[in-house]
């Protein structure tokens, strides 16, 4: 008879804790020392993609990651058709410091799921890949600047700067 | 171990110093500050579009202009090691001072040895406080 009750006083105690663990949960740079010495994906404010595993941080979200490879994703050759698959260049870089104010976004990667995605992708030289993504890219720059002038001609802001290219 | 610690123990290190407008800067870093300035020598410049490089004995650059850093790929080995002899080093000038031999921390250490010195403020400042009883002694 009493054994039941003292067992639901318990889950009530275990559900305030909880409570009281989601209440606390970190909201800062300090949420993300759960993911020291995980695998993490960041992107960064000028459209890189960086996969590392995260080492420290400090309050600014300053990060360090070591053992870094940055990733170049590309449409596919030509035009988006649906013949060929889509590309993807990669190189090694090491280790990583990252300020953090030019973080877009991190998120933990999956290592045992990490290159699935790849395999329906083309692998492709690293310098191509960059070549032809800082072609786009200026591109983009290009039309983002036509943008600008006609939306200013009719008192409209554009709002794009040349270092947000994410 | 917070990243602007790393960065100090890769001082004298072959660094690549990537800024916000894209410009590259690799040089042997001399100097760093808790801002992230940095100072380099021995600099190779290099412009956004990788087109123009140039040679510069030593520059000066403001943390706020960085994007990221790329640093050496012992640089962690190398800090924890520093880090232990530090430590290391700190604990045995605890002993010679004839601190107790402990395996802790050099942190702690030091944190027992402001514990002491609090204890001496307050037993100065107990003896002050005779002071100026014997002082009211005397006026009444």
């Amino acid at each position: 008879m009493s054994a039941p009750n003292s067992r639901s006083i318990s889950d009530g105690s275990s559900n305030a804790e909880d409570l009281y663990l989601e209440a606390y949960a970190f909201t800062t740079a300090a949420a993300l020392v759960g993911s020291v010495d995980r695998k993490i994906f960041l992107l960064l404010r000028d459209g890189r993609n960086l996969f590392g595993v995260l080492r420290t941080f400090d309050q600014f979200a300053n990060l360090v990651l070591q053992d870094t490879t940055e990733r170049i994703y590309l449409d596919a050759e030509g035009s988006k058709s649906l013949e060929k698959p889509a590309r993807f260049g990669e190189t090694y870089r090491g280790v990583f410091m990252v300020r953090g104010e030019n973080v877009v976004m991190m998120g933990a990667v999956d290592i045992d799921h990490e290159d699935e995605h790849l395999e329906v992708l083309q692998n492709i030289p690293f310098e191509a890949a960059e070549a032809e993504l800082k072609a786009i890219q200026r591109e983009r720059v290009q039309a983002e600047k036509q943008k600008t002038k006609s939306l200013l001609s009719r008192g409209l802001i554009n709002d794009f700067t040349k270092s947000d290219l994410y | 171990m917070l990243p602007l610690y790393l960065l100090n123990s890769a001082k004298s290190q072959p660094i690549l110093v990537e800024l916000k407008n894209g410009e590259t800067l690799n040089g042997l870093l001399t100097n760093c500050d808790s801002w992230m300035n940095l100072t380099l020598s021995e600099v190779i410049q290099t412009s956004p579009n990788a087109e123009v490089f140039t040679k510069i004995p030593e520059i000066y650059i403001r943390g706020s202009h960085i994007k990221y850093l790329r640093l050496p790929e012992q640089t962690m080995d190398y800090a924890k090691e520093q880090n232990m002899i530090n430590m290391e080093q700190r604990n045995k000038n605890q002993n010679r001072r004839g601190g107790r031999p402990n395996n802790n921390s050099g942190n702690f250490n030091r944190r027992r040895n402001d514990n002491n010195r609090g204890g001496n403020y307050n037993n100065r400042r107990g003896n002050s406080s005779n002071y100026h009883q014997s002082h009211g002694a005397g006026d009444s």
